[in-house]
């Protein structure tokens, strides 16, 4: 594996617009009933007047210790070169092991194919043409930056290296490759 | 809800529903009564007793394979691609405790065949008496064929527990203790599930040797009450989310269903059974009809509870 994609969502630039959501539908035609992506506003948190909502990026987290690759009975999931966790239509018999076993709950059966779909950083169309992911450059405030963190002179590393981040759920040992910036605004459960 | 992100029916976590619960039920049921049948099996050889004709045998005889049978029927139905599930068979991904299953379930099916047409001989013999040569071969092997078979029961038994907890995110499956439940309750369904057969069908007096099954009721329904107990206080140190989930038997419809269902059908009723009721009673039909019908649908209840109440948790 010499390409280690990863996504940095910042959450202190991100203002819940949904762009990223609409040009990931677009892209990679996504019916209407699911998404790849949501952007979840939760909140508020804090304390009058200090009032602040969390953008909360819900996606596929391109695990390096991927739960729904390891049970997958057939193989249908699987880890590509470049990292990305990928999924084989042909395998796959929709037993919804893999749907069950992420605890991101970022799969999701697509309703034309059958078979579980999800977020693959637009690896077949725009990452195949040296592009960024739709979600990325769509972003009006650039909160989201997309690289390979195995380049040292990647902007990604560069984040990385400099800003607070963390990832979700690490105590479950998934290696998500999707890192946040924290919102810098503080405040206590009331 | 209306979000502006979208809709959230897609992040239902509940994924697996009452088919794979029935399923698991099938499976341990099917494993279970195959224990108990070549257990008491051996503890009659043991002691030099004839195992010919017992109706407990023959009862396991039929749900050994019937059970298992319906049970992949639903479990294939419930695929989202289930004409092609044959890609299953020729693809093992063997990190996955399914493909496990898969493997154990192929060898596991056809020996259970086996085990009905050996026990039945006669009457297949009747209908397809071609088969005459291939069961003389199979009576030959039928010591090794029933340990065999013993292991693969354990091993369908035990699986079914490891396919849930290998689902990470969820406490109340993710834990070592749900295959040794599987296993205690697949043991419980299948002595209650033979007894109820042998006395619907094959026995001819009353007490035709139930009471050697009705003796591992006690430790297995202990074993089970034990795991289950171990289940939720290890819950309850496991962390802010795991003890969360202690909320399943405390609250909400999955509670009554725990209490009623798994504790009350499952263990008071056929333990009170069978220590306080009077001896006069204990090998009626009615009487094991009952018992046995309580049991079963308190294991139907477990399996219900451990997918749905499992499932609603996440960590
Ligand atoms: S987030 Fe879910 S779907 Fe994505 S790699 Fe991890 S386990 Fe798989
Ligand atoms: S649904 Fe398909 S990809 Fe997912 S675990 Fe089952 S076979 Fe594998």
């Amino acid at each position: 594996m010499t390409k280690r994609y990863v996504l940095v969502h910042d959450e202190n630039k991100c203002i819940g617009c949904q762009a990223c959501n609409v040009a990931c539908r677009s892209e990679n035609n996504v019916p209407e009933s699911v998404t790849r992506i949501q952007v979840r506003i939760e909140g508020p948190y804090g304390n009058f007047p200090h009032l602040h909502f969390k953008y909360n990026r819900v996606s596929c987290e391109q695990c390096e210790n991927a739960p729904c690759v390891k049970v997958c009975p057939t193989g249908a999931a699987y880890v590509n070169d470049d990292g990305i966790v990928s999924i084989n239509e042909k395998k796959c018999v929709g037993c919804l092991y893999c749907v069950a076993a992420c605890p991101y709950k970022v799969r999701f059966i697509n309703p034309e194919t059958r078979v579980p779909d999800k977020c693959d950083f637009c690896k077949e169309t725009r990452l195949a043409r040296g592009e960024e992911p739709a979600c990325v450059t769509v972003c009006p405030t650039q909160a989201l930056v997309f690289g390979d963190a195995n380049d040292m002179t990647s902007e990604v590393r560069k984040v990385l290296d400099t800003k607070n981040h963390y990832q979700q759920k690490v105590n479950l040992g998934t290696e998500p490759r999707v890192y946040r910036i924290p919102s810098r605004k503080g405040g206590i459960k009331a | 809800m209306n979000n502006i992100w979208g809709s959230m029916e897609q992040y239902d976590p509940v994924v697996w529903n009452w088919i794979i619960a029935v399923y698991l039920f099938m499976a341990g049921l099917s494993a279970g009564s195959m224990l108990v049948a070549i257990g008491l099996k051996w503890y009659k050889q043991s002691r030099g007793q004839p195992t010919e004709g017992l109706p407990v045998i023959k009862a396991a005889a039929v749900i050994g394979p019937v059970a298992i049978c319906l049970g992949m029927a639903l479990l294939v139905l419930d695929l989202t691609k289930p004409f092609e599930f044959y890609h299953i068979l020729l693809n093992y991904n063997l990190t996955s405790v399914m493909a496990w299953g898969v493997i154990a379930l192929l060898v596991y099916i056809p020996l259970v065949f086996v085990f009905a047409a050996l026990v039945f001989e006669k009457q297949v013999l009747q209908y397809a008496p071609w088969l005459a040569g291939t069961l003389k071969v199979c009576r030959q092997v039928e010591n090794s064929l029933n340990k065999l078979i013993f292991a693969l029961g354990l091993g369908v038994g035990v699986y079914t527990g490891f396919l849930l907890s290998a689902m990470i995110s969820y406490p109340i499956l993710n834990t070592a203790v749900l295959p040794a439940l599987f296993l205690a309750s697949a043991l419980s369904v299948g002595s209650a599930g033979n007894i109820l057969v042998a006395t619907l069908f094959f026995s001819k007096k009353e007490s035709d040797c139930i009471e050697q099954v009705h003796r591992i009721e006690y430790p297995v329904a202990f074993n089970e009450a034990l795991c289950l107990v171990l289940l939720f206080v290890g819950l309850n140190f496991s962390g802010p989310a795991a003890q969360a989930a202690t909320a399943a038997i405390t609250t909400g419809t999955w509670a009554s269903v725990f209490w009623i269902g798994v504790v009350g059908l499952g263990l008071v009723v056929p333990v009170l059974a069978s220590t306080i009721a009077p001896k006069a009673w204990r090998h009626t039909k009615g009487f094991l009809i009952t018992v046995s019908c309580s049991t079963i649908l308190g294991v139907l209840a477990l399996r219900h509870f451990v997918v749905y109440a499992g499932q609603s948790y996440i960590s």
